[in-house]
């Protein structure tokens, strides 16, 4: 196939070429109520070719036979030329990579049997079911994904990367009467089976929660100062901030550039929020993004200040900033857009207590079941909640939805606190059709005053 | 010796389903044309059941058939007990979704048409920033299966989405719109004018105080009502015992004025085909008449394990297995004319969209967003955009007691037909 990359490459006649072809083959082992709905094999196979002309725009062609390339980059310089664009698009210039990338696995799930996998799972969700008889219904999925990626371009790199990846994921509904709950646990990482066993704890988890969130209260709506566990902080950053620092939303409207301009304060003094896809072992870790750009650190906010943003390499040429490796595509359907790696709120100097105590009346959010931004607003719901009244944290409330406006909420961030984790939950992030991409999101608990919560 | 033959060899049951695409797109971006893209799919999906137990595989590769075959066998091997059985040959209805004006729809006439949609919301709102969407697909679906079955359907969805962003300072505005059919529609810009009328009336923010107060929700905002209730008729929640609705056929659960139909034989809609994707005819299924619940939507097996027959709602993609889904679903219209209602209001709300659709425990009725895009009326007339506004409640008790239901309906989010809906008593909480 390299050659046949090689000569499809050389008889381009655009002005950029990029070929990137996909192979994989993922598990699925889904376990709902008592029954098994799936535990089975597929495989995928596919690429996508990205043509651009400067005299007219970017033309994609994607396809499952990967027979025939130079035909494949015909078609998409032909849709290139289709696309007049009226704002010319350039490049920023970044290094050509010849690079080989695989993974050693602890233990490699493609030579696991579907028994094997089956019976993981089954033991979580007998778990579940066998948690109290308010269990109704579960849900308990296992997956894993190989995918060998080859990715190489016109200038001349020439990147081959295995990504393996395992993901974990327990639901149980409750019910008493009309009252059905909800709870939901997942877990996932770029590695091999041994991930996936011994989490008892995390099934264990959803189990109890389900059943504790029967007999809370719904919440009462209104204004309360809310401490964000880690995993809502995480969450909160991603949906509310993350997406807006994504250039694309900016690098064409001037109206959104002036809103994000940078040297703008957000938040308080000790807020700092970096984008990084470097770190080993979190979930949205690549060496390289989807063209061929070294991931890295990005500061988006430092000490309150907006400082960056993550870019394609056609962002950054438009903005004249430098590349930051956040071009990513969810598969092969897709051409790269500008998307987050791994997002975090840095630590701050707060412990948990010192943020609970001065608390009259106000709200714990744990986890989040989903959120939803439109730029400046965002919602998302807590998986469980919990009241504080008089500085110590009490009964346990349900229904918890916040919403707020991005700008008043950050500014109104008042303790940050000295915890930090990264958190490996095992959804996916969506943006203009491409989901679900993983994701790592990291934080500490923070403390947000005046935010509205949904209630009836 | 075909797939489906070597199967049956070792199997009682088979099915073997093979689908091919090819679709075109193209999408504009901050007011320009940006990329165009040509997108060929193809795949293979087998189902077995073996020893009375399931097993899937599915494949992109159409040449891995050996692969596949393995993969289902040993699936089945480790499948749960099968309660149902493949249909064997049965007569479907016509249904109109193949329409040779999209299949022909070149790259410049998509052009063309994206630049249309393009101008008229750039003079609409001249601040604004406008994305344009279009794609049109030509789809072979094939469904063999030892019983007999044979389904060949194609099908030419095409579909637009378009939206203008306006941000003034740290106010942000975003309205967009989204539909899909099946038959090419010569007035393509009738929801364009729609958006183009709401970018009017979004210009003017004007405060707004908590409190209870008449909410009018419109065909789009009412989705905050209806997705609820889409999951609450899933075949598949009520045999899991999820459902609020289980065990309450025959009952009357809301307003007599609500009437729910789904209906996968109406010319040229989105969902419209002459089968589902298990080879199951598709029909016209009364779900709720009058506020009486008449029963669920259903696929195989859902349907057995519930004891009635499938609806045909068996929905899959290449990858998964089917499950229980929709495909036009219909809230019908009521009588009265929606200038009516509007001028009966004398404070209140009206509803385009929420922020979050989805999210939360909806399962159980429960729903609580923010408004992404809603306006105040007062005396009868929207006098302008509110905003840091959200709202709360359950179907299951909100849609006991229906103000009134429009004769007006729309198509929203391609697959869904409903009319304006009012409710009179809702808590709305502001801020600022």
């Amino acid at each position: 196939m390299h050659n046949q990359i090689l000569a499809a490459l050389k008889r381009s006649q655009a002005d950029y070429t990029e070929i990137r072809l996909e192979e994989r083959e993922f598990t699925s082992v889904t376990f709902r109520g008592r029954e098994l709905e799936t535990a089975s094999s597929v495989i995928d196979a596919g690429g996508v070719v990205r043509c651009l002309c400067r005299d007219g725009g970017w033309g994609i062609a994607t396809f499952n036979n990967r027979d025939n390339l130079a035909d494949r980059v015909e078609q998409a310089t032909q849709c290139a030329r289709a696309a007049k664009s009226e704002n010319p698009i350039e490049l920023e210039p970044i290094p050509i990579v010849e690079d080989h990338i695989t993974v050693t696995l602890g233990r490699d799930f493609r030579g696991i049997t579907l028994a094997e996998k089956k019976a993981v799972v089954e033991s979580y969700n007998g778990l579940l079911l066998g948690y109290s008889d308010k269990i109704v219904d579960t849900v308990s999925r296992y997956h894993d994904t190989f995918s060998k990626i080859t990715f190489a371009n016109s200038e001349g790199s020439f990147i081959e990367e295995e990504r393996p990846m395992v993901v974990l994921s327990c639901m149980a509904t409750a019910r008493d009467g009309d009252n059905v709950q909800q709870a939901h646990e997942s877990y996932s990482k770029l590695a091999g089976f041994e991930e996936v066993q011994g989490r008892e704890a995390l099934a264990e988890s959803a189990a109890r929660r389900a059943v504790e969130l029967l007999a809370a209260e719904s919440v009462t709506g209104g204004q309360y100062p809310v401490i964000l566990n880690s995993n809502l902080a995480g969450v909160f950053i991603h949906e509310a901030f993350g997406h807006l620092s994504e250039a694309d939303f900016i690098y064409e409207n001037p109206a959104a550039r002036e809103m994000m301009v940078l040297g703008r304060r957000f938040g308080p003094d000790f807020l700092t929020v970096f984008d990084d896809g470097s770190i080993p072992g979190l979930r949205g870790t690549h060496k390289y993004d989807d063209e061929g750009t070294p991931t890295r650190r990005n500061d988006l906010i430092r000490n309150g200040i907006l400082v960056g943003r993550l870019h394609s390499r056609e962002t950054a040429a438009k903005l004249g900033e430098a590349p930051t490796g956040n071009a990513r595509a969810v598969n092969y359907r897709h051409a790269p857009i500008v998307r987050m790696t791994n997002t975090a709120i840095a630590p701050g100097a707060t412990s948990f207590a010192d943020m609970l105590k001065d608390i009259e009346l106000g709200i714990y959010a744990c986890d989040a079941y989903g959120g939803n931004t439109e730029l400046e607003s965002f919602s998302f719901s807590s998986g469980y909640a919990y009241m504080i009244r008089h500085g110590q944290l009490a009964e346990m409330v349900k229904d918890v939805i916040l919403a707020g406006n991005l700008f008043a909420t950050l500014q109104n961030i008042d303790a940050v606190g000295d915890d930090f984790e990264w958190r490996h939950p095992g959804g996916g992030c969506g943006k203009g059709g491409q989901a679900p991409l993983p994701v790592g999101m990291g934080a500490p608990h923070i403390r947000i005053q005046n935010v509205v919560i949904g209630g009836k | 010796m075909d797939m489906l033959q070597q199967l049956q060899a070792q199997a009682e049951q088979v099915e073997v389903l093979h689908v091919q695409g090819e679709s075109t797109k193209v999408r504009f971006e901050s007011n320009s044309l940006k990329a165009t893209q040509v997108e060929e799919t193809s795949g293979l999906a087998v189902r077995v059941i073996k020893d009375g137990r399931l097993g899937f595989a599915a494949s992109s590769d159409v040449t891995a058939t050996g692969k596949l075959m393995t993969n289902a066998l040993e699936s089945a091997a480790y499948g749960d007990a099968a309660p149902f059985m493949f249909p064997g040959f049965q007569a479907f209805p016509e249904v109109a979704c193949y329409d040779p004006t999209i299949a022909e729809l070149s790259i410049p006439r998509l052009v063309e048409i994206g630049q249309e949609i393009m101008a008229y919301l750039r003079e609409a709102d001249p601040e604004g920033m406008v994305s344009v969407e279009l794609q049109r697909r030509v789809e072979r679906f094939s469904l063999r299966n030892h019983a007999g079955a044979d389904v060949a359907m194609m099908r030419t969805p095409f579909s637009l989405s378009f939206g203008v962003d306006r941000i003034k300072g740290d106010d942000v505005l975003m309205v967009y719109d989204m539909q899909g059919a099946t038959l090419w529609e010569d007035d393509f810009m009738a929801p364009v004018r729609r958006v183009a009328e709401k970018l009017q009336l979004a210009q003017q923010i004007v405060p707004l105080s908590s409190g209870r107060m008449p909410v009018l929700f419109s065909p789009p905002g009412a989705v905050a009502l209806t997705y609820p209730l889409m999951l609450g008729l899933s075949g598949k929640n009520v045999v899991k015992g999820v459902s609020p609705l289980a065990r309450r056929a025959g009952e009357a659960v809301f307003d007599h004025c609500i009437t729910v139909i789904d209906d996968a034989t109406l010319p040229g809609r989105f969902s419209s085909a002459a089968t589902d994707d298990e080879g199951v005819p598709h029909r016209r299924t009364v779900l709720i008449e009058n506020g009486v619940l008449q029963g669920f939507y259903h696929d195989l097996k859902t349907a057995a394990r519930a004891g009635v027959a499938s609806t045909g709602n068996g929905s899959r993609s290449l990858f998964t297995l089917p499950d229980p889904a929709p495909t036009n679903l219909i809230v019908s219209a009521g009588e009265t004319p929606l200038a009516d209602m509007l001028a009966g209001i004398k404070e209140g709300l009206w509803i385009e969209g929420v922020l979050g659709l989805g999210q939360g425990n909806i399962i159980s009725g429960a729903f609580s967003n923010p408004l992404a895009l809603a306006f105040k009326i007062e005396n009868g007339e929207i006098v302008g955009r509110v905003k840091n506004a959200s709202i709360a409640g359950n179907i299951y008790e909100l849609l006991r007691h229906i103000g009134a239901t429009s004769c007006e309906t729309e198509w929203v989010y391609q697959g869904l037909n409903q009319p304006y809906i009012l409710l009179e008593d809702m808590n709305i909480i502001a801020k600022g």
